[in-house]
């Protein structure tokens, strides 16, 4: 059996702890998709409030479009989104091959940096690591919408958990720290322990969907 | 003290925050409407958005500049009038405007507002120029981007109005306020209705590796694989030339680059340019906060008299290449 190595590679820490949240957000997608419609659904129906909460103009704005369904493809993770605007805002989880008005793809770490306004879209897409098809309205009012926030989604997930947002900010100082603990904890393991953390984080990230 | 104002642009509130901190001298921005040369979807501040903009900006010592800088349509002048009133009400330090109408209605009604000549007014000359100046009190003028630095040395010195130049972002092909391409492929004008290549007409097709976008049932372009892209605009779109007698299609306008005229800034000052401004309040405000603190780490060093640090900025722009565009005018 072929041993996979360490999976985070050594950067800042503040781009070990982005890492992790990009690794979490693409476990979370591989876990709505096992979910399914039902406990998927409610999961991501939860987000979306408490998004709502936090943003409520962006949220107002995304109700006032006409209702249109956009599919939201980070390739390289488990699953898509169906993000439908419009009276019924609504977030489920879907094929790579849905039907939508319009089509938004590129890695999962750069539509998340895209969601929270850490990267231009424009810049993204000159450089071709975002492809765009379908209605470009759609797509470019959801943008301009969004980039007009101060989005955060962990931040924000977190904020909503009460007392633990607090945690926050910790675990993201620390995130480096503790990676490196447990990259070196790892090669130090005997390899069957190894191979199984291995296959844990890759059934956490779920298998690539359509890979 | 700085030589240069140094002028930013904002397509919504977080931008605007991002300009103001990154260091701006001044933010300009438009109105949720057809009054402003970027009336993009989900782009641009409602009166609102504006008032707490202007408080925003001038707690930290920031103007802010709203530009209602298209043609207002014949019999519907309403929203423009009232544009410059929303503006001149909300404490706005300057209105940005092109139109010979707009320019006297505000001159009338708000005699206290600034007024600041638009590219989209195109004017290029010293008789233009002291026209608007006479006329109507303009304070300064946005010159197009037709000018080399040597004309724009000439021009101020037959002056004596303020002159702002582009300095940095998107170019247009040089006929700024004048041109009708997007309007031939769209039915809608960028110069009335403030939108050049309006989203609602571009389309990208993926073909193969290779990128197709089109703009209102034409093909304008088609980026090979790996090959970076452009904005869908026709002035940057690939043509072949002589009724398709040729094999390769080419840029006949111009190709897809960016400006940046930060090597120029001892010539500038020499020509006595006022204010620099950044292209850009369709960008994201990732761009606007990365390219104004570049910007303002450049200025700052240059009015110390130190060496001008080079910017980083090819991720960002169109193309993924720069030029300094007419004010070199290497072609020649």
């Amino acid at each position: 059996m072929h041993d996979p190595g360490p999976m985070v590679q050594e950067h800042a820490p503040e781009d070990q702890a982005r890492n992790v949240e990009v690794r979490l957000t693409r476990a979370g997608l591989g876990l709505a998709r096992r979910l399914g419609d039902g406990a998927g659904g409610l999961l991501l129906d939860r987000l979306l409030r408490i998004l709502e909460a936090r943003h409520p103009r962006a949220f107002a704005a995304l109700g006032e479009l006409p209702d249109a369904r956009l599919l939201i493809d980070p390739v390289d993770a488990p699953a898509a989104l169906l993000l439908r605007v419009g009276p019924g805002l609504a977030l489920r989880v879907c094929g790579r091959d849905a039907e939508a008005e319009a089509t938004v793809r590129g890695p999962c770490a750069r539509l998340l940096d895209l969601l929270e306004g850490r990267i231009d879209g424009d810049a993204l897409f000159f450089r071709r690591e975002l492809s765009i098809e379908g209605d470009t309205a759609l797509i470019l009012a959801l943008r301009n919408t969004l980039d007009g926030e101060e989005m955060d989604l962990f931040a924000d997930i977190a904020a909503a958990a009460g007392p633990l947002r607090h945690a926050l900010p910790v675990a993201r100082r620390n995130a480096g720290r503790v990676l490196g603990l447990l990259g070196t904890a790892r090669r130090f393991a005997p390899p069957p322990l190894r191979w199984g953390m291995a296959v844990l984080e890759r059934r956490l990230s779920g298998p690539r969907q359509g890979a | 003290m700085n030589p240069f104002e140094l002028i930013c642009p904002a397509g919504n509130p977080a931008a605007l925050r991002a300009a103001v901190d990154a260091g701006a001298d001044a933010v300009y921005l438009g109105f949720r409407d057809e009054t402003n040369a970027r009336n993009f979807p989900g782009l641009n501040f409602s009166r609102a958005e504006l008032a707490e903009a202007v408080a925003y900006a001038h707690a930290r010592s920031v103007q802010v500049f709203v530009a209602i800088n298209t043609y207002p349509q014949a019999g519907n002048l309403a929203p423009w009038q009232r544009a410059v009133d929303d503006a001149a009400r909300l404490k706005a330090d300057a209105v940005i405007l092109a139109d010979l109408g707009l320019l006297d209605y505000a001159a009338r009604h708000h005699p206290e507002l600034r007024l600041h000549l638009s590219v989209q007014a195109s004017a290029a000359n010293a008789e233009a120029i002291r026209l608007y100046r006479d006329a109507f009190r303009v304070r300064r003028v946005v010159l197009p981007r037709v000018l080399t630095v040597p004309e724009i040395a000439r021009l101020n010195a037959e002056v004596d109005v303020e002159t702002e130049v582009f300095v940095f972002g998107g170019l247009c092909p040089m006929a700024e306020g004048r041109c009708s391409l997007s309007s031939y492929a769209t039915g809608l004008s960028p110069n009335k209705q403030g939108v050049c290549s309006p989203a609602s007409h571009v389309r990208y097709e993926p073909r193969g590796a290779a990128l197709a976008s089109r703009l209102g049932g034409f093909t304008i372009n088609v980026f090979g694989a790996g090959e970076p892209a452009g904005y869908p605009t026709l002035c940057k779109g690939r043509f072949v030339p002589g009724g398709g007698a040729s094999a390769d299609p080419a840029y006949l306008f111009e190709e897809p680059t960016s400006l940046n005229a930060l090597e120029l800034l001892p010539d500038l000052k020499a020509a006595k340019v006022c204010a620099l401004k950044i292209e850009g309040r369709q960008r994201g405000k990732a761009y606007i906060a990365a390219v104004v603190a570049a910007y303002r780490r450049a200025l700052d060093a240059f009015a110390r008299g130190q060496p001008v640090p080079s910017l980083d900025l090819d991720a960002m722009v169109e193309g993924g290449s720069q030029t300094t565009g007419a004010y070199t005018r290497a072609w020649r």
